[in-house]
């Protein structure tokens, strides 16, 4: 139970890594890696947002969704459970903990639009059909995979804003090449974990 | 027939009373979460520039905003607003030094008109240029003309013009001091918006050094001191000085200058 868990957790954070090998969270990947703090200040807010609507999500979706017999609307169900949860999220978290608010505030509404959380949600509740804790770790997981993601492009950036590339590589046609070398080198840890 | 109309409805309420439900959280969280906080902090907000410039040292204008109405910072810090804002913001706040709005402006017309030292060929603005033998320019005091400045001002309101030196549109300056902390020259300045002139050249050497530099560069003879009919000019150190309080703009001294280093603004 224990290994499996950590293997499915370590396939999360590196060979299924949300942004690099789904293609999921593009967005503020590539938006918000221009600094190295504001990128560590995403993927934390995104680790957040990720285990807290994970666990209402299964709740919603074990506790309603199955015993009625509608969990085709699992998508609509989970759309609407995140965006509210992250609105008060960002209220309670405003009136709680201002230190926090200030870290994480400018990133939360961003997070509601982030498909990466919905998609977490999805493949994990949904089609992989976990428990409780398996759903949580996962989820956490994949939002600690999206930091290192999200970190590790901002440092290339870093160097990149200052090295000396053609014009019509500098911005954002160097930093998809970026994210496309790095899509390939987390590729390499695909067999790892395969048996 | 009967069950489908039964799954439909079932399907539809069930998704309006989770709706409800955490709509129903929302507005409970949004009464028991609401954050009071000072009323004329939005309003200080509102009268603020916006430019987010950081030119007061602070993050943004919401965070000036909210130490202006704590007392933590002062109303001349911020450079962008204009003066009519400024008033309000004073009244709001009951009183308050409100500061004189000033511009940037590059003290240096040399470009081109400067001696280069080497040929530079690398990469980068100024900033780079300047860990080289100190920059291009043979003055050490001389734009490089690599739009370090540029490249940082917020609202475009620097150019390198046909001169080969940075100069500043008035219009569009917001003064945040972002050049100012950038030129790695450290020849840019603020001066009052009103003013008429400004000098032109931040070399303090004696005349035959500046000479051989450059062909605009400011020698120090007096020239201007002797003749402004407001005596508004003093020499300090082999440059003029200009005490903007008792400029009348007459620009005698722009006419006067033998090296063209003091210009109208």
């Amino acid at each position: 139970m224990t290994v499996s868990l950590l293997s499915v957790m370590f396939t999360a954070v590196i060979s299924q890594n949300i942004v690099l090998s789904q293609y999921q969270g593009i967005c503020p990947f590539l938006g918000v890696s221009k600094k190295m703090s504001s990128a560590a200040g995403m993927g934390f807010a995104v680790i957040f947002v990720m285990a807290v609507s994970s666990v209402f999500c299964w709740l919603v979706y074990n506790y309603i969704l199955l015993p009625l017999g509608i969990d085709y609307l699992y998508t609509m169900a989970f759309i609407l459970v995140i965006a509210s949860l992250v609105q008060m999220l960002e209220m309670a978290i405003k009136r709680l903990s201002p230190t926090l608010y200030s870290a994480l505030g400018v990133y939360l509404p961003l997070i509601t639009t982030n498909c990466a959380i919905l998609g977490t949600a999805n493949s994990a509740i949904v089609f992989s059909s976990y428990n409780f804790v398996y759903t949580f770790c996962v989820s956490v997981a994949t939002g600690v995979g999206f930091l290192l993601a999200i970190c590790l492009l901002a440092g290339i950036r870093l160097k990149t804003d200052r090295a000396d590339i053609p014009k019509c590589f500098k911005g954002f046609p160097i930093t998809l090449i970026t994210a496309a070398i790095m899509a390939l080198a987390f590729a390499g840890f695909s067999g790892i974990l395969a048996g | 027939m009967g069950e489908q109309v039964i799954q439909i409805l079932l399907a539809g309420g069930v998704m309006l009373a989770i709706a409800l439900v955490f709509g129903a959280f929302l507005v409970i969280c949004a009464h028991f979460f609401t954050v009071r906080r000072d009323e004329r902090i939005n309003q200080v907000e509102d009268l603020l520039a916006k430019s987010n410039c950081g030119g007061c040292g602070r993050a943004g204008c919401a965070q000036f905003a909210e130490a202006l109405v704590k007392g933590e910072a002062k109303l001349s810090d911020c450079r962008a607003t204009p003066q009519a804002n400024k008033e309000k913001i004073a009244e709001l706040l009951g009183g308050g030094e409100i500061g004189e709005e000033t511009v940037a402006v590059v003290h240096c017309n040399g470009g081109h008109s400067c001696y280069d030292k080497y040929d530079y060929q690398g990469y980068g603005d100024c900033a780079s240029c300047e860990l080289i033998a100190g920059g291009v320019k043979a003055c050490p005091v001389g734009c490089i003309g690599k739009k370090t400045c540029v490249g940082v001002c917020p609202t475009g309101a620097l150019a390198v013009g046909d001169g080969g030196y940075a100069c500043v549109d008035k219009e569009k300056c917001i003064s945040c001091g972002a050049c100012i902390a950038d030129c790695p020259k450290k020849i840019i300045g603020r001066i009052p918006k009103s003013a008429k002139v400004y000098i032109a050249c931040s070399n303090h050497g004696k005349g035959k050094e500046v000479m051989e530099l450059c062909s605009h560069g400011c020698i120090g003879c007096g020239i201007c001191a002797k003749n402004c009919p407001a005596g508004a000019i003093t020499m300090k150190e082999g440059l003029p000085e200009i005490d903007y309080a008792k400029c009348v703009g007459c620009r005698v001294c722009v006419q006067k200058c033998p090296r063209k280093c003091i210009k109208e603004h």
